[in-house]
């Protein structure tokens, strides 16, 4: 077996993935978790890109480089006024927490062992961004646009939800 | 990578520097003019070296580490967000063979990158332990996120006309149809002054400033910086609007297609000529404030844009669209 850049680059990537998403659980300020969800978040972006699907990796790095900027706005606004405050990762969490992982890593592992003869055998076709334009909007178009209306309702619901008030308090005043 | 593709990503590289240094002073030379005073004169001719000088005098400058400040991130946020701004640049093709990534998927990419040079922003903000670079951080991010809902909405006009998202491609087609400016006017132009205001917004510039009022919050983000921590964030402003100008230039104004003549010199050209229009407008307008600056952004551009995008479906579908 020879190494290639793209397996030295997948490797440090990986590594870069897995211990990301360590401290992601691991961190004890908020704002450094969210942190390191985005150096996990962009090195899945790089490997979509190994994967020959560049236009996944852009809409990755779009998507979730707002998600966690987003993130850490809520970071600010829900820990304590000065930012130090510790998160307490809950002891008793952890071993259950382990274990669902480890579940979760071996569906996959055998998943991709099982289906290992069938990988060697095709050949993944490199398919453009043109052509899942078009599947998204002719082949799966009742799919994708259910799941735009699930994400809208969701949205909404997250609105009202974070707009409810106390019924006592006064409400705002209105800006003019 | 080829040898080629190593060299032309050095010379954009080279080309985005140089232009950023010189931007400097013609930056300080223009608000000069513009306020009836000469601007630097002392350091080489007509002032032409102070961008060194004041290089010279950060680099010499103690860096101060505030005593509750988060240390990791206080140190690693202002490189992160000069080398941040500064990758967008290679995406920007200086010319049809000059383009050190030429990739499908350039315009996403683009926008994401430009996105993701405002994680530093924050991560400067939040580690220096300070209320008000706190405050300008908040700014940054809250104003980042409704702003790039136009400019992916505007940056898709051309997606639409060019139907490609390759940026090289996108030129190529206005190599061969006209500057999308030029025409079709009625969507190039509004898409193009929209882009711009979004761009300028991203980029944290007047009159879209408010994360670094500096009447409000001393400097915002950067009070806490100083000597070339402050340096790198301070270059980070200029790459970016440098490089939304050349983002610009190539979406909207033809990028390197010229009449005659080498094709990197009009995308130089085109480039420093939209910079200088945008610190025109710095030097011109004052900052909106912080609940205009929101108004803006939901209640027109957003609007705007997307009656812009749908506009240019249609009018792909138009027999004069075709």
């Amino acid at each position: 077996m020879t190494f290639t850049a793209t397996m030295i680059v997948f490797a440090l990537v990986g590594a870069l993935a897995f211990v990301g998403s360590i401290f992601t659980v691991r961190s004890s300020k908020l704002v450094h978790a969210v942190l390191w969800l985005g150096v996990t978040l962009g090195m899945t972006a790089i490997l979509f890109v190994q994967l020959g699907a560049p236009f996944l990796a852009g809409i990755q790095l779009l998507l979730y480089v707002g998600g966690v900027m987003t993130l850490m706005i809520f970071g600010v606004l829900l820990t304590k006024r000065d930012g130090d405050s510790e998160l307490k990762t809950e002891e008793p969490s952890r071993e259950r927490g382990a274990l669902i992982a480890l579940a979760v890593f071996a569906v996959l592992a055998g998943t991709i062992w099982l289906g290992r003869d069938a990988l060697q055998r095709t050949a993944v076709p490199s398919l453009g961004t043109g052509w899942l334009g078009t599947s998204l909007l002719t082949r799966h178009l009742v799919a994708f646009e259910a799941l735009s209306a699930l994400l809208l309702a969701a949205m909404i619901g997250a609105i009202v939800i974070a707009r409810r008030r106390d019924p006592d308090q006064p409400s705002e005043p209105k800006e003019s | 990578m080829t040898l080629f593709a190593w060299l032309s990503s050095i010379l954009v590289a080279v080309i985005v520097l140089t232009v950023t240094a010189f931007g400097l002073w013609w930056e300080r030379k223009l608000a000069g003019r513009m306020q009836s005073r000469l601007g630097p004169t002392i350091v080489g001719p007509i002032g032409l070296f102070q961008p060194i000088a004041d290089l010279l005098k950060l680099v010499q400058k103690e860096p101060i580490i505030p005593q509750r400040a988060d240390r990791a991130l206080f140190w690693l946020a202002p490189p992160l967000t000069t080398l941040f701004a500064l990758l967008v640049a290679a995406l920007v093709p200086f010319g049809p063979k000059l383009a050190p990534a030429n990739i499908d998927v350039g315009v996403p990419l683009i926008i994401a990158l430009g996105g993701l040079a405002l994680i530093p922003v924050w991560m400067a903000g939040w580690a220096s332990h300070n209320k008000y670079a706190l405050l300008g951080a908040m700014r940054a991010v809250a104003q980042s996120v409704s702003y790039g809902v136009p400019l992916v909405l505007t940056a898709l006009v051309p997606v639409i006309l060019a139907g490609s998202m390759n940026l090289n491609s996108i030129v190529a087609w206005q190599h061969r149809h006209h500057w999308l400016v030029v025409w079709p006017v009625f969507l190039g132009l509004p898409a193009f002054i929209l882009f711009i205001l979004a761009m300028l917004a991203e980029a944290n510039r007047i009159p879209f400033d408010i994360p670094e009022a500096e009447s409000e919050l001393v400097a915002g983000v950067s009070t806490e910086y100083t000597g070339m921590h402050f340096g790198f964030i301070y270059l980070a402003e200029y790459v970016h609007t440098l490089v939304g100008s050349a983002v610009a230039s190539t979406l909207f104004l033809g990028g390197w297609d010229g009449p005659f003549g080498p094709s990197v010199l009009w995308m130089v050209l085109k480039t420093c000529l939209l910079f200088s229009v945008l610190y025109w407008l710095r030097w011109s307008l004052v900052r909106l404030r912080a609940d205009q600056l929101m108004a803006l952004a939901w209640k027109w551009l957003v609007p705007a844009g997307l009656a812009l995008v749908l506009l240019a479906a249609v009018w792909t579908q138009t027999p004069w669209g075709r």
